[in-house]
């Protein structure tokens, strides 16, 4: 799984809309578009223990990218669905789009490691990985060995990555950028959220969730170096897990993995994906104003008749 | 020619539409170098905070009341200067 690449991806989606989308396309639909894979999936990966006992996923990585499982919260299927429901109940076309940008992110940046997703769903049910880092969600080792494992791999080199890609889009994050292109596109929950916040308060809700990624990259990264005690790895006493910049690492953990395609014909397939949704996004985007328009006026009162002068 | 009182751009002004005060340059980088700071040492040792609602929040708390509580230190440390001043025997010029 990937880690604070999915706070970054938010930015960068955000900052790399087709031109005739800036400044109209809902941040907070991004947001919430990057975020519910993990939300409808992620909490009985690691599980709960109460009173010695464990509740959760028997096998993890089934649980969280498999079919049978809840592997169908990462595939294009389902933010296609979920959006489409979505669209039909509100007509509301900045959250749909930005809705369905953000889902595509997370399942496309979710190939990356060891199990993948089920990205052709329905189609098919055999995952897509490129196996760049382990994935290490185990119910023994629970989040913290799976930090740890993200952390000492080529997962960090992905999270470095989005960072990079933000930073170069660092007007994104700008409070100019934020008055002329992301309140703008999405007015009502910004003025609801200006009830309870001052203006600097708003401003950093929005740059909030970069902060988040940015912290705790920082913060698992250092624990996982100078902090954390390893605990069963050959070769390894003292403090620090050991960093493995290796394919498919790191070395001390065993890569969870699910029947997949060949690895080789993912990433191309990925990026085929994401410029075809792309594309489709950018046909869907006038219509889709028509049609949110003729909801609008459909919705509007008659206006009453003038009375003639004279 | 009738010509409308001056109106500070809402971008350029000092205050934001309820008059409570933006903050600008390097303040803004400090109060947002000190959430940052704060949060990843504390969250290194708690690992609790390091999630999806602790995080974001942490952010919009300290840039909210850390600057309001500073200019509330600074007005009540001024009033006292002020009136420790007012009750001093003038100096002979």
């Amino acid at each position: 799984m990937s880690w604070a690449a999915h706070q970054f991806e938010v930015y960068a989606v955000q900052a790399h809309l087709p031109k005739k989308m800036r400044g109209k396309v809902s941040f907070f639909g991004i947001f919430l578009g990057d975020f519910t894979p993990d939300f409808l999936s992620k909490f009985w990966v690691y599980g709960i223990t109460i009173n010695g006992k464990h509740y959760g996923a028997e096998v993890p990585h089934q649980w969280h990218r498999g079919w049978p499982g809840m592997g169908v919260t990462h595939t294009l299927f389902m933010g296609i669905v979920l959006t489409g429901a979505f669209w039909l109940w509100k007509r509301n076309r900045a959250f749909a789009i930005g809705y369905l940008l953000g889902f595509a992110a997370h399942a496309l940046t979710d190939v990356n490691d060891s199990v993948g997703t089920i990205l052709l769903f329905p189609f098919s049910t055999l995952n897509w990985t490129v196996q760049t880092w382990a994935y290490a969600a185990t119910i023994e080792g629970g989040k913290y060995l799976d930090a740890a494992a993200y952390y000492s791999s080529l997962g960090l080199v992905m999270d470095l990555f989005w960072l990079v890609v933000v930073l170069v889009s660092w007007r994104c994050l700008t409070r100019d950028y934020w008055r002329t292109q992301v309140v703008v596109a999405d007015p009502r929950v910004w003025a609801w959220f200006g009830k309870w916040l001052p203006e600097r308060g708003l401003l950093a809700l929005y740059r909030a969730t970069f902060f988040y990624g940015v912290c705790r990259m920082i913060s698992w990264s250092v624990w996982a170096r100078l902090f954390a005690y390893p605990q069963g790895i050959p070769g390894v006493a003292g403090r620090g897990y050991p960093m493995d910049l290796s394919w498919t690492g790191p070395w001390w953990i065993v890569a969870r993995s699910l029947p997949h395609v060949n690895p080789w014909i993912v990433m191309p397939v990925t990026l085929t994906l994401l410029g075809l949704l792309y594309v489709a996004v950018a046909k869907l985007w006038d219509p889709m104003g028509r049609a949110e328009q003729a909801r609008r006026d459909a919705a509007r009162p008659a206006e009453p008749a003038q009375p003639a002068a004279g | 020619m009738v010509t409308s009182a001056s109106v500070s751009s809402p971008e350029r002004s000092g205050v934001d539409g309820r008059g409570i005060r933006r903050l600008g340059g390097r303040e803004e980088w400090f109060w947002y170098l000190a959430a940052a700071v704060s949060y990843i040492v504390l969250a290194i040792w708690h690992k609790f905070l390091l999630n999806w609602f602790v995080g974001p929040l942490w952010l919009v708390a300290v840039v909210v009341i850390g600057p309001a509580l500073w200019d509330r230190m600074v007005a009540s440390r001024t009033r006292r200067g002020r009136s420790a001043g007012a009750g001093r025997p003038r100096q002979p010029g």
